[in-house]
């Protein structure tokens, strides 16, 4: 077990390196921040000292020794643009991402389960039908859209709730929705599949035959072997709503790690995009070396492959 | 007796409280919630951000050095309340307004304004102009207490615009003792300046908040108690939040306009913001020579060709206006305003007409085929779809235009070096609106500048050498006369150029819920409203006209 770890994060290590030199280099492709500062009247000598200024003016390679060298120190840099270090803007706006996160997950396992099993259950029906539309409609819906659409009738109709921006509990509503209906998709649709699967079994047919009620044999027997697919989705969603927050933070004047990104990119904040990019990196390896260590703790064979 | 000893008495103490605190009770209520969609590098310190941060929410806190004209636009009085030239054009002196004082009570004096000037140079700062600054001026003199000498290498005319905050952000004046004394750190947790409002609280990618300073200010003392600063980056949201209350103004594009007038909001239009406009790129190299667009009358075809009204009745809702020349306005200094006007009516007249006949004339009766680079600053949708839109109009009159979408921070590495991506291509550009015309030009048609968009220093022809000259006589010229003469034939040469051509002069805007704002005017050419947050009153003091 041991060595299955040390290997995992060997892989992980590379994974972060390679991951770093794409994005500082992708990054520089796009655009220079100076650009974006400099007024349209700037002249040569006003770029050239800003450029200075900005540490962007040696060559690309030795800029990116420099990275390197402070990167293994844990010095990603200083944001161009807020003169804060890096990693700091990061792990200030870090913990307004993952307040949404646990909301979110919660909504989309409490709504999604429940349907996937009702849709296994009546596989065929218009029940099945209509969860199956559920899960269409919760992935394609642009949840940009989505989002204004939630503020159009709540906040401004309704005026039930507020339009945006981290504040109490009313605050939360309608980020949390935004970024559970893809949730509730993707576990509905998991959920489904595994009941099915799990619903032929030789046991499901044993605990009948023994003359279980149905719903002991369907919540009890049959959901929890089926949940276990379920709780892997969990570890890749967590993923997807760190990396993918960006638009629903962005429409809710969230001021999270997902908008921290856009602006990153926007300002060709370059240190902050490095930053951003690679501990987003290390918190998803973070999530999936657990995941897969729990699994293999559940599953001997996954330690051998 | 002793009832009305004690009656003076409490009498005496009531109009004592009277005259002092209630100045805030009375006068400043409430909460003046604006949401934006940028608030830049959102940090305090003027050396740290650039201009369009500096002009929504650090001006609230910070004095320039010289400030607006608030009816007209353009430069005014600002911590210094009159400057003059010397009379070799080498120096410039500033006489600072007297009794102005920053918000822990230090006076504003020369020593500040020195300070100031001194720190928008450093070596740490971000300031566009540091280089510029470092290699115009020569020494800063404190004189007195109130007046202070700036000498220059060179006889530098713009210089009091180029530190008035409608041009610039670099004439901030930051407390000298109190930097000193804390540190450039502890400075930027726990910033000071001189203006209206008093620094509270930075939430970064949330909001700054503000309080009112509750002594009478130069600038006028704020009719609000609090002012909040909201980034919220999304316009749908940032409308949504004027609608319901959670703020009073917000800034839209001219797409929203419309909706936000049909949900019953106010919408105000700040005149003279910016040009958007079309350029050409590399007309004067040999390997264009061949090229349509390096004909001058091929190029006035084009602008010929656009119906300048539809586009403003159209893309901008109709809040926009036919444009003076390149990088003119109604405030410019030194220049005449009101001829420009004349001539640039009729000269962007649409005339399709003519268009095809000039065009037949030189030689493209079937039109040619025109590369044409779409871009936009972020946040200015509406300038892709007057891109679009005049695309669309060149086609009309047979030109083939083949259409490319940039992003502003991909396009804008195109413009340098040998610009061979945009060399033989039109463009969509544009320029802020400010009030000193030849800074802008200078970027865009000096030879040495990054766009030279008349020539370079190795192939200089006719108009860029006149430019040049022209230019050149214009920044060491003293006379008011002469400069206005200077510059009208800067731009009497670059227009006849038609290598920059204005589509039309735009505007700023903003969604008001008039149940939380009272009616106010903005400042003209001035976008942001960081300068005019303490003259706008509450609902109840001057009601928006129905």
């Amino acid at each position: 077990m041991k060595r299955y770890i040390a290997r995992r994060l060997m892989q992980g290590a590379v994974l972060l390196c390679m991951v770093a030199t794409i994005v500082f280099f992708l990054g520089r492709l796009t655009g220079n921040p100076v650009d974006l500062m400099l007024p349209e009247d700037a002249t040569p000598e006003d770029r050239a000292a800003l450029t200075q200024t900005l540490g962007l003016d040696g060559p690309i390679l030795d800029q990116f020794a420099i990275f390197v060298g402070k990167a293994i120190h844990g010095d990603l840099g200083t944001s161009i643009r807020m003169k804060q270090p890096a990693v700091e803007a990061f792990f200030d706006r870090l913990p307004n991402t993952l307040v949404l996160i646990p909301w979110a997950i919660l909504l989309g396992m409490l709504l999604g389960i429940p349907l996937g099993v009702v849709a296994a259950l009546h596989r065929g029906s218009f029940l099945d039908r209509a969860a199956g539309t559920v899960a269409v409609l919760g992935i394609a819906m642009p949840s940009f859209w989505l989002g204004i659409l939630l503020i159009f009738v709540f906040s401004v109709e309704l005026g039930w709730l507020p339009s945006g921006r981290m504040g109490g509990p009313a605050h939360y509503v309608l980020p949390v929705i935004t970024l559970a209906t893809f949730l509730v998709a993707g576990f509905m649709r998991i959920t489904r599949s595994a009941m099915l699967e799990v619903m032929e079994s030789e046991f499901v047919k044993l605990a009948r035959i023994k003359g279980l009620s149905e719903a002991v044999v369907i919540w009890k027997h049959c959901l929890r072997n089926a949940l276990i697919p379920v709780l892997t989705l969990w570890g890749v969603f967590v993923g997807n709503l760190i990396t993918g927050a960006i638009v629903t933070e962005t429409v809710f004047a969230w001021p999270g790690i997902g908008r921290l990104t856009y602006e990153a990119v926007i300002y060709r904040d370059f240190p902050l995009l490095q930053a951003v990019i690679i501990l987003k990196s290390i918190l998803i390896l973070s999530i999936n070396l657990g995941v897969d260590i729990l699994y293999a703790y559940v599953d001997p064979r996954i330690r051998v492959t | 007796m002793f009832r009305q000893i004690a009656r003076a008495v409490v009498l005496a103490v009531a109009l004592a409280i009277a005259a002092t605190v209630p100045l805030r009770a009375q006068d400043q209520k409430g909460t003046l919630v604006f949401a934006v969609e940028s608030l830049g590098a959102q940090t305090l310190d003027p050396i740290l951000e650039g201009r369009p941060g500096n002009a929504v929410y650090q001006a609230v806190m910070y004095d320039s050095l010289v400030g607006f004209n608030l009816e007209k636009g353009g430069v005014g009085p600002g911590v210094a309340e009159r400057w003059e030239l010397s009379a070799d054009g080498l120096a410039w002196t500033f006489y600072i307004r007297p009794g102005q004082t920053f918000h822990n009570g230090d006076k504003l004096t020369a020593h500040d304004v020195k300070f100031s000037l001194e720190r928008q140079m450093g070596p740490g700062s971000l300031a566009s102009a540091a280089a510029s600054m470092r290699r115009t001026i020569k020494s800063i003199e404190v004189i007195d207490d109130l007046t202070v000498k700036v000498q220059t290498t060179s006889p530098q005319i713009g210089l009091p615009p180029a530190l008035s905050r409608a041009v610039a952000p670099e004439g901030a004046i930051m407390p000298k003792a109190y930097i000193e004394k804390v540190g450039e750190e502890e400075f930027r947790k726990k910033p000071i300046g001189s203006g209206p409002w008093k620094f509270v609280r930075n939430v970064p990618g949330d909001r700054i908040e503000f309080t009112a300073v509750t002594t009478p200010h130069w600038r006028g003392r704020p009719h609000f108690k609090d002012l909040t600063m909201l980034l919220v980056p999304e316009e749908s949201t940032r409308v949504a939040m004027v609608r319901t209350g959670e703020a009073a103004i917000a800034s839209i594009g001219p797409e929203t306009m419309l909706g936000a007038t049909r949900a019953g909001l106010e919408v105000l239009a700040v005149p003279g913001t910016m040009q958007a406009i079309f350029q050409f790129w590399g007309t004067w190299r040999p390997e264009v020579k061949d090229s349509p667009i390096a004909k001058v009358r091929v190029r006035q075809a084009l602008s010929l060709a656009i119906d300048r009204k539809q586009v403003i009745e159209h893309v901008m809702n109709g809040k926009a206006r036919m444009p003076h020349p390149f990088a003119t306005f109604g405030y410019t200094d030194f220049f005449s305003a009101d001829r420009w006007k004349k001539w640039a009516d009729e000269a962007y007249r649409y005339d399709p007409v003519l268009a095809k006949k000039i065009l037949a004339e030189e030689g493209y009766p079937n039109g040619f085929e025109l590369k044409f680079a779409n871009t936009a600053l972020p946040g200015t949708q509406f300038m892709v779809d007057i891109g679009t839109a005049i695309a669309d109009m060149w086609t009309k009159v047979g030109v083939k235009v083949t259409l490319k979408h940039y992003e502003w921070g991909s396009f804008a590495p195109l413009e340098r070096g040998d610009q061979a991506p945009l060399t033989g291509w039109a463009s969509m550009y544009r320029t802020a609106g400010r009030p000193d015309a030849p800074w802008r030009y200078n970027g865009a048609f000096s030879p040495d500048s990054i766009q030279r968009l008349l020539g370079d220093k190795g192939n200089c022809q006719e108009a860029c050498q006149e430019f040049e000259k022209t230019y050149r006589a214009l920044g060491s010229e003293l006379d008011r006369a002469k400069s206005t003469a200077l510059t009208d034939h800067m731009v009497e040469v670059t227009a006849n150029s038609w290598t920059v051509i204005p589509i039309l002069e735009g505007m700023g805007y903003y969604a008001i819920n008039t149940k939380k704002v009272g009616q106010f005017a903005p400042i003209p050419g001035r976008h942001e409203l960081g300068d005019v947050f303490e003259r706008i009153p509450r609902p109840d003091q001057k009601p928006w006209k129905k």
